[in-house]
């Protein structure tokens, strides 16, 4: 739709369609909330129901940006996973792992706080999951080292990630969905989000400080097994490992600098992945593209055509006005209530379809605020920039209220659980829930003060 | 084929798993065996306990996870089979058991043993009840006896 006609159509026709969409759309929603299907499947079957239905035609779904698939966040997530997938084998995370437990000393609350100060800075430039795949096992194989509890060890890790990968466009898709309906570029988020990040996890890390300080000890023998490990002997691959780690700089370089080279993140990272393919002479690249996480990717894919669909009937047009409604225009009150909303939604449901709803809602909320206004000038007004940080805040640090409130969360019970250290829904929020509400706090002064008060 | 005499239950302890191991009966002799079948109640294979099953158990997952078999430590075997040694038959057996009917011809064991990677089956008769087990070397021999003996027709 553009913005002159949606300007010209206000009032939204709840016709067939509209109902149709509407139900589709909730349907599919509580069965991804249900987990009686995978969400995948959900996603792609709701899309072609979508489709075939005639809500939108294959043409919306395919090639629209606001109607359909937007490619841009599945080649960034697609090249960044064959960029991790090419790195793994050369055993550089286990190498920056016991690299970390080492300069911890071996002393337990030491490398508490250094591992989810790593988890945090690699979820801000991977993929969360990826990061916890790969710190996790080392932290296992440590606290046994150490005959220690390895729950808390998880938990602060699963946290410390979803706070780090807050912090960058790259570090957590909702900030690379949020990036690209908006516009806005890498840096705008170094900007932007990763101060307040830094700020949130030097709190994290003082409050892991009152919550585990005393608690944690070890016996010197102990931590004579771990000083013992050479981390040298992980990296399996020096020469790989050289070349991955030249394209690595490459291609953040290539972020940084997206803007002034007016390319899009995806570009960057599609030029990352398909250079390391080609220097690290792999023969065999079915297999790397084979361990990308596909049933991640469809689901994206799914989804997007779901929200298209009820964004072309005008459900998302309704809610925005309702939304207007109660906020009557007020910024400031839109950006705390998108925040604090965002963070208990994510806490709770999935956090990608929860963005993927809420972009298309803000855009039409900002077309109701500024009709006179399109493109960049809309998205980019002033007053608009801190709904979207509120947005990309609340709904990565939510994430890390309740176990199933983001990804890695999940991959961490079920990892505890796999090793017999079952983590339970209550034990995971009694220390997610209070550590999120922390963060948001924080978010929430920092919102008010840098934007509201300072504007800056 | 070997008859067995000694198997497991999926509810024995792993404990009392390698004991049986260590002294079933083989032959004429105690002296051991690398695998036994699980059963249940009823006489049903439910699954199967061998050596590499007892690795497995004391091997944890996140050592495969990633590349750490170069940080391990003196006793860390030791102290992880104390802490298996309670833990329940079933959860560590292998699920998949190959079985042949007893009066099947070689070729079918010798299929079974190569297509699934296996290295014994359990032999069932005809009502499903275990009669005992054929080991990869029972049919190494089979087929040493036919090379080697120029008399001989086939067959078991």
């Amino acid at each position: 739709m553009t913005p002159e006609a949606a300007a010209a159509s206000n009032q939204v026709v709840m016709g067939a369609s509209f109902w149709i969409a509407t139900a589709l759309f909730l349907l599919a929603y509580g069965l991804i909330v249900s987990e009686k299907i995978h969400k995948t499947i959900v996603a792609i079957f709701g899309a072609a129901l979508m489709i075939v239905l005639g809500i939108v035609t294959q043409e919306d779904a395919f090639h629209s940006i606001d109607l359909g698939v937007d490619w841009n966040v599945i080649f960034l997530l697609v090249s960044m996973m064959i960029i991790i997938n090419i790195m793994k084998p050369t055993g550089v995370f286990e190498y920056i792992a016991i690299k970390s437990a080492k300069a911890a000393k071996g002393k337990p609350f030491m490398i508490m706080v250094i591992f989810s100060v790593v988890t945090a800075v690699l979820s801000a430039f991977l993929d969360n999951v990826t990061t916890v795949l790969l710190i996790a096992p080392v932290t296992l194989l440590i606290c046994q080292a150490l005959e220690l509890d390895v729950v808390p060890f998880l938990i602060t890790e699963a946290l410390a990630s979803n706070i780090g990968g807050t912090a960058t466009l790259i570090g957590d898709p909702p900030n690379i969905m949020i990036a690209s309906r908006a516009h806005l570029d890498f840096m705008a988020f170094i900007y932007n989000l990763s101060p307040v990040i830094v700020v949130a996890l030097i709190a994290y890390v003082i409050t892991l400080k009152f919550i585990f300080g005393r608690r944690l000890t070890v016996k010197d023998e102990l931590r004579q097994r771990v000083m013992a490990m050479d981390e040298r002997e992980a990296i399996k691959d020096p020469r790989l490992l050289k070349k991955s780690l030249v394209v690595l700089a490459i291609t953040i370089t290539g972020f940084v600098l997206h803007g002034m080279l007016h390319l899009e993140p995806a570009t960057i990272a599609l030029f990352g992945a398909g250079l390391l393919l080609l220097v690290s002479g792999n023969k065999e690249p079915h297999r790397i593209l084979a361990e990308a996480e596909w049933a991640t990717l469809f689901f994206f894919v799914g989804l997007f055509i779901i929200i298209g669909g009820v964004v072309k009937v005008g459900l998302i047009r309704w809610m925005s006005v309702e939304v207007l409604k109660i906020t009557q225009g007020n910024l400031l009150g839109t950006s705390m209530i998108v925040m604090w909303f965002s963070a208990f939604a994510s806490a709770f449901i999935d956090n990608i379809p929860y963005v993927a709803t809420m972009n298309p809602l803000i855009i039409d909320m900002a077309k109701q605020l500024w009709p006179n206004l399109s493109g960049l000038q809309l998205l980019h007004h002033p007053d608009l920039m801190p709904v979207w940080w509120s947005l990309a805040l609340g709904a990565c640090l939510g994430g890390n209220g309740t176990a199933i409130g983001a990804s890695a969360n999940v991959i961490i019970v079920g990892m505890a659980e796999k090793m017999g250290k079952p983590i339970s829904f209550k034990k995971f929020m009694l220390y997610g829930m209070p550590l999120m509400i922390e963060s948001v706090l924080i978010c929430t002064v920092y919102v008010w003060l840098r934007y509201y008060v300072l504007k800056i | 084929m070997v008859p067995i005499q000694d198997y497991l239950k999926p509810e024995a302890t792993l404990r009392e798993a390698v004991n049986l191991l260590r002294v079933a009966r083989k032959g004429k002799e105690r002296q051991g065996v690398k695998g036994l079948p699980v059963l249940d109640r009823d006489g049903k294979v439910v699954g199967m306990l061998a050596m590499r099953d007892i690795l497995k158990a004391v091997y944890p997952s996140y050592m495969s996870m990633m590349h750490l078999g170069d940080f391990a430590w003196d006793g860390m075997v030791e102290s992880l089979a104390k802490q298996v040694g309670n833990d329940r038959v079933e959860a560590h057996m292998s699920r998949d058991v190959v079985t042949v009917r007893q009066d099947k011809p070689l070729m079918e064991c010798v299929d079974h043993i190569v297509t699934h990677n296996v290295a014994r089956l359990v032999v069932l008769d005809k009502t499903d009840k275990v009669v005992g087990m054929l080991y990869e070397r029972d049919l190494f021999f089979s087929i040493v006896k036919a090379m080697l003996d120029e008399n001989n027709r086939g067959g078991k």
